[in-house]
């Protein structure tokens, strides 16, 4: 237990832990200033999504999206990649995915694992090219993956009003999904779940993606630390010259760092077109990229600890939304309070300052010590040659 | 006449206990080309580290022009007029010359900088002193020799008087080395005083007029160069070795391991590091590579370990030609290889203790399960590893990072040794680390050689190289300038002098014991 | 509509108003961002600091009734939240495009907050009576034909831009903090062997970068518009990060990279009606920056190879001399 306590690890969750109840209190001090009634404000906040069975429902949803683009980001972060066309590749999935089960003639399952298959494999060999241009002719993947996102956007837009949405369309969006072509909910249609099932589907939508997701978050944990890749991405991640003096193709490493990042962003966008929204339409991803950057940075890049840090941040946006619909403080505190915790939970230095100062402490008196000693031992030197 | 430069029982003494310099006296008179010469872990660079300010000394004085100094950084010993032109350059590349050169204090017309006078006092001062250079090109287009008169002007513009420089004709081929002495002689004659740290005996009979010589952080004496040769100044360097005591039994060597033929190397700045380097490691051998760093032996390993690219020459291992392969593809021939930078290359410091040891096999079995690694078996072995090489830390599971340097060198061999190599390339494999660490990795090194492995062993430590090496080359300005087949027979005094380059066996000489 | 009567409306004058009128707000968050590319510290929350911008000035400015104190404050507010971002990069070692998107994240999402709390609208300030900038017309300039329409009667921002432009150009090569700046961007262990303080230099860096932005923000919610939306940079902050790419990281470059993607923008529309898809052509800058890092790369690689092929030609020849010599 005592190694526990010092371990690093420890040291990380206090760190989070320390920044979030900041984080929260400064957004109470907020509230306090611009709220009539805060103290009912931040209850809603704090408490609102688990008041409500739909609550719960929404909760899920958000997260669950969340959890795929923070798998994502974690193995393009492991490998110390500043790479950032999630949303691209995100997007792109949902286009091909939701078009696949909107027009391809193929019998319901087919359709659909046809249309999770393509998805991954569109957002795979999107990162192709700036992951080729950042590993051979080292240009700067940040500024490659930032245009290439805009571009995949600008795709989406073209091929939704150009090809897919139906000519007298309302919205800037596709039919919905038929009913029979859906994704299932997540509680089977079994006899003993019957009453639950109603209860759930009445009010919420979360899908049978949930069980694709709790695979892919096992399989991310298990692709980063247990197999080989894995290895060879965090080796280099940690440090690149190493790697290479090991032996690990640094190159290749790069490359697939980026796109094997797409089968997981890939099916984030599957799940914002066949489960969250049942269509394809413009907006479905707005601003979903940088929350996954924020996941991912919060969870260590640790995939088991995604699945939290997106249900937490989900939690946190529902409630916010909670509070906002009950009371007179609009959700936006609540992106304030992530902005902070990510600063707290980033700066390095905050934690370890105090922990640093007393080894330091203690590794200078120790040389004080050294020092005299070789300053006795150097007067007192018999050998002068 | 009172020295320009008087620094006093200098003594500097580093946190981990290192005493670079030992009570050194050292003085320079105004307008003389002062050499100061020592081989490596001497303490030249220390000493003009702290006449320069950038070290502060434990005890001693520093004078300058008869007034005690204290620097607390180098701006003070700017302002003192010394100048320090470093082996690294420190220009920023896209500017041009004249930007460089007047970096940091522009002359302004208006607010503005006043680029014309920027260019004449460039030009001005490159005339005055000879140094020639083009005002208005681009640094990261200039050769090498030009970047150095670079970073000189720079120094005079400072208004230096006195100019230190480290090494400066380690990376200049002859005909720059020239260019740089012509230089030197105008500078003296008008007036400034030059100290120059070299290792190069030659340079110093050619262009000093006085040396001093340094080793182990000791000052041994000042001469007037006319008055010394280069054999005694080597004799000087190069003192009574600490032999080690080593218990190495005589065993005769096996079969070839590598063979390394007319390998040859250029820099990316265009100098031949390496030129026609010829030898050959044999099982059960430790052959050491004695030498003053910056001959060669860095890139020599790098290119023998498929870092770098060559751009000539052969490398075989077995019947295969290794020369210009992966890395992977050198070490799947049994090449092993502690690197001479451990925090670069050898270890990945926030990965654990286990990640690093497993980095050349992880892709092999035991490790290797299809796709998957076998944590269990990666743990048991590193388990194994950690005792047998004595590595001092609770679990392999922590990272790299919360090891002492020594401890972080036991990682690295425990590695390289467990991989069971046909060869070992091991670059100063006892550099920073502390006593125990030492003994134990000198010890497994004759360990893996008694056992059959054919060991490269470069080391900046000439003792080292010389208790635990069966055979010797010496390596000078990228060339094999010596072998000697016997390491127990020789003096090293007559190393020194192959090593500096004062004496030199023909190829013909060298041939059947290469 | 037909292939040449899109030409002509292009040619217009009116059209080439417009581009310059659309390009400011990329060309003002360009600026700064190249300010703090060539400090070696990238600004990565632009876009927030135009948001920050835009918002206060327009709060300032229905509150106080005064548009010159408004812009005042709303280059005030960017510069105290890019200050944070600084301290925390500069001085708590966090990871400076993380705090970056922080900083982003923080400046979107409170001005919204505060923009509901003021007005209870989330969408836009229109019940606030801000003001915006005067519009300027050149006298005698304003009467040229073709010429007038172009370069009079922009308003303040725009002019502010354009001059800036050329300032920013003789702050960073003819300086002293400009070159240092730059020296510091490009080899700070050389700027500190010369006395210069690299954290200061960065800090100064970035709280430039947020007066441009602020001023790009404030060109949307005071010249624009006449109110604050939420989200109204609309991505033009990362456009100007990309301006900076695309323009090779020089003054001129940048601004004209950033007139482009003006330019893209404003012709999108007119393409539109040739049947050539907006979005199509709204990806051609992006896409050219891609392909300009790409050219730069090989351009960098290929000089190095060459360089290389050449000192190894030149010392086997050596070698070989002295090969025979010895023999």
């Amino acid at each position: 237990m005592k190694n526990f306590l010092k371990s690093k690890g420890f040291r990380e969750v206090l760190r989070i832990l320390l920044a979030l109840l900041i984080g929260l209190t400064l957004g109470f001090i907020i509230t306090l200033f611009v709220s009539d009634d805060p103290i009912a404000a931040y209850k809603a906040f704090l408490f609102g999504p688990v008041s409500r069975l739909n609550r719960i429902g929404d909760w899920l949803e958000e997260s669950l999206t969340l959890i795929l683009l923070g798998l994502a980001v974690c193995i393009v972060f492991s490998a110390s990649q500043w790479y950032i066309g999630v949303e691209g590749q995100m997007v792109l999935g949902a286009l091909v995915s939701g078009v696949v089960v909107l027009f391809v003639p193929l019998p319901p399952v087919w359709r659909i694992t046809l249309a999770f298959i393509a998805a991954m494999a569109v957002a795979f060999v999107w990162a192709i090219i700036p992951a080729i241009l950042k590993a051979y002719l080292n240009a700067n993947e940040l500024v490659t993956s930032l245009m290439l996102n805009t571009v995949a956007l600008k795709l989406f837009e073209y091929l939704l009003k150009n090809f897919i949405m139906p000519e007298k369309a309302r919205s800037l969006s596709s039919d919905m999904i038929p009913d029979e072509l859906r994704l299932p909910s997540f509680i089977p249609n079994l006899p003993i779940f019957t009453e639950v099932r109603e209860l759930w589907m009445k009010q919420t939508s979360v899908t049978a993606m949930v069980y694709v997701i709790i695979a892919a978050v096992i399989f991310a944990y298990f692709l980063l630390y247990k197999t080989s890749f894995g290895y060879e991405l965090r080796t280099v991640g940690s440090n690149k010259k190493f790697a290479r003096f090991g032996g690990i193709n640094v190159n290749r490493t790069i490359v697939l760092s980026m796109t094997v990042s797409g089968i997981f962003a890939g099916l984030a966008g599957v799940h914002l077109s066949l489960a969250i929204y049942n269509r394809v339409m413009m907006g479905m991803s707005f601003g979903l990229g940088f929350e996954g950057i924020n996941i991912a940075i919060l969870a260590g890049n640790n995939p088991l600890a995604v699945p939290i840090a997106a249900l937490l941040y989900g939690y946190l946006r529902a409630g916010a939304d909670v509070m906002e619909r009950t009371s007179d403080v609009s959700r936006e505190l609540v992106v304030v309070i992530q902005a902070l915790v990510l600063l707290l939970v980033t700066a390095e230095r905050l934690l370890p300052t105090i922990q640093r100062r007393i080894s330091d402490q203690r590794e200078e008196n120790n040389n004080n010590n050294k020092i005299k000693d070789t300053k006795r031992t150097l007067k007192g030197d018999p050998n002068e040659s | 006449m009172k020295p320009l430069i008087d620094l006093k029982n200098i003594v500097k003494v580093y946190d981990n206990g290192v005493v670079a310099n030992d009570g050194v006296n050292f003085s320079v008179n105004k307008g003389e080309i002062h050499a100061l010469v020592g081989e490596n872990g001497a303490g030249k660079s220390t000493l003009m580290k702290i006449l320069y300010g950038m070290e502060k000394p434990t005890e001693g004085e520093i004078w300058v022009n008869s007034d005690q100094k204290h620097f607390n950084s180098s701006i003070d010993a700017i302002a003192a007029t010394i100048g320090m032109v470093h082996q690294n350059f420190m220009l920023v590349p896209s500017f041009t010359v004249a930007e460089n050169v007047v970096l940091g204090d522009e002359p302004l017309k208006n607010g503005l900088i006043n680029k014309e006078e920027v260019l004449k006092i460039t030009k001005d001062l490159s005339d005055q002193f000879g140094l020639f250079v083009q005002p208005d090109a681009i640094v990261d287009s200039i050769n090498v020799g030009m970047r150095q008169r670079v970073e000189i002007l720079k120094t005079l513009y400072r208004k230096a008087e006195i100019l230190i420089l480290d090494e400066p004709t380690a990376v200049l081929t002859p005909q720059e080395t020239d260019d740089l002495f012509k230089a030197i002689r105008i500078l003296v004659k008008q007036g400034k005083t030059v100290i120059f740290i070299t290792h190069k005996l030659r340079e110093v009979k050619e262009i000093s007029d006085r040396v001093t010589v340094m080793r182990r952080g000791k000052m041994i004496g000042t001469v007037d160069t006319k008055d010394v040769t280069r054999e005694q100044m080597a004799n000087m360097m190069v003192g009574r070795e600490v032999f080690l005591d080593i218990n190495k039994p005589k065993i005769k060597r096996g079969e070839k391991r590598m063979s390394v033929k007319n390998l040859s190397y250029v820099s990316e700045t265009g100098r031949a590091i390496l030129r026609n380097v010829n030898f050959n490691l044999f099982s059960g051998e430790i052959l050491g590579i004695a030498g003053v760093e910056g001959n060669g032996q860095t890139e020599l390993i790098e290119v023998i370990t498929g870092l770098k690219p060559a751009a000539g020459g052969t490398v075989l291992v077995g019947e295969k030609d290794v020369v210009n392969s992966t890395p992977r593809e050198v070490r799947m021939r049994k090449v092993a290889h502690i690197p001479e930078d451990r925090l670069t290359n050898g270890v990945a410091v926030r990965s654990t203790i286990e990640e690093n040891l497993i980095v050349d096999r992880y892709f092999q079995k035991p490790y290797k399960n299809g796709v998957f690694i076998n944590y269990n078996v990666v743990k048991k072995e590193s388990e194994a590893l950690i005792k047998k090489f004595g590595i001092l830390t609770p679990t392999g599971k922590l990272p790299v990072s919360s090891l002492s340097g020594g401890n972080m060198q036991k990682v690295i061999v425990a590695r390289e040794f467990s991989s069971d190599p046909d060869v070992l390339i091991a670059a100063q494999p006892t550099r920073g680390i502390d006593v125990g660490a030492t003994e134990f990795v000198r010890e497994q090194l004759i360990q893996i050689r008694n056992e059959g492995t054919a060991i490269l062993l470069v080391s900046a430590d000439l003792g080292e190289v010389m208790s635990l090496s069966d055979r010797i080359v010496t390596l000078y300005e990228g060339e094999i300038t010596g072998v000697f087949p016997d390491a127990s027979k020789i003096d090293e005094k007559e190393l020194g002098l192959y090593m500096l380059g004062i004496k030199k066996q023909s190829a013909g000489e060298m041939e059947k014991y290469l | 509509m037909s292939l040449d009567v899109v030409i002509r409306s292009v040619l217009s004058a009116l059209f080439i108003s417009s581009v310059i009128r659309i390009s400011t707000p990329i060309i003002l968050p360009a600026l700064g961002g190249l300010i703090a590319i060539s400090a070696g510290v990238p600004n990565m929350a632009l876009e927030g600091l135009m948001v920050v911008g835009a918002f206060t000035g327009v709060v300032v400015s229905a509150f106080t009734g005064n548009v010159w104190l408004a812009i005042l404050c709303g280059i005030a507010a960017s510069v105290l939240i890019v200050w944070l971002m600084a301290f925390f990069h500069l001085h708590l070692n966090t990871d400076l495009f993380i705090a970056g998107l922080a900083i982003n994240l923080l400046c979107s999402s409170g001005t919204v907050f505060l923009l509901y709390t003021l007005t209870g609208d989330k969408g836009n300030s229109a019940s606030l009576a801000s003001l915006s900038v005067p519009n300027i017309h050149i006298p005698i300039i304003k009467d040229i034909p073709f010429l007038g329409t172009v370069l009079s009667g922009h308003n303040v921002f725009t002019y502010l831009a354009l001059i800036l432009a050329i300032l920013v150009y003789i702050f960073l090569y003819h300086t002293r903090f400009g070159t240092h700046l730059r020296a510091v961007g490009e080899n700070p262990e050389a700027a500190t062997s010369l006395g210069i303080n690299v954290k200061r230099v960065r800090m100064i860096a970035l709280l430039l970068s947020a007066v441009f932005a602020s001023l790009g923000g404030m060109n949307l919610s005071m010249a624009y518009l006449q109110l604050f939306q939420r989200d109204m940079a609309a991505g033009r902050g990362w456009i100007g990060i990309a301006a900076v790419h695309l323009g090779g990281r020089t003054p001129l470059g940048t601004v004209l990279a950033s007139v482009l993607f003006g330019f893209s923008d404003a012709i999108a529309n007119q393409l539109g009606s040739l049947k050539i898809p907006t979005q199509l052509v709204q990806m051609i800058p992006y896409l050219t920056t891609v392909g300009a890092l790409v050219v730069y790369g090989i351009q960098k690689k290929r000089a190095a190879q060459e360089r290389m092929k050449k000192y190894q030609r030149e010392n086997i020849d050596q070698l070989a001399e002295k090969a025979v010599e010895s023999e």
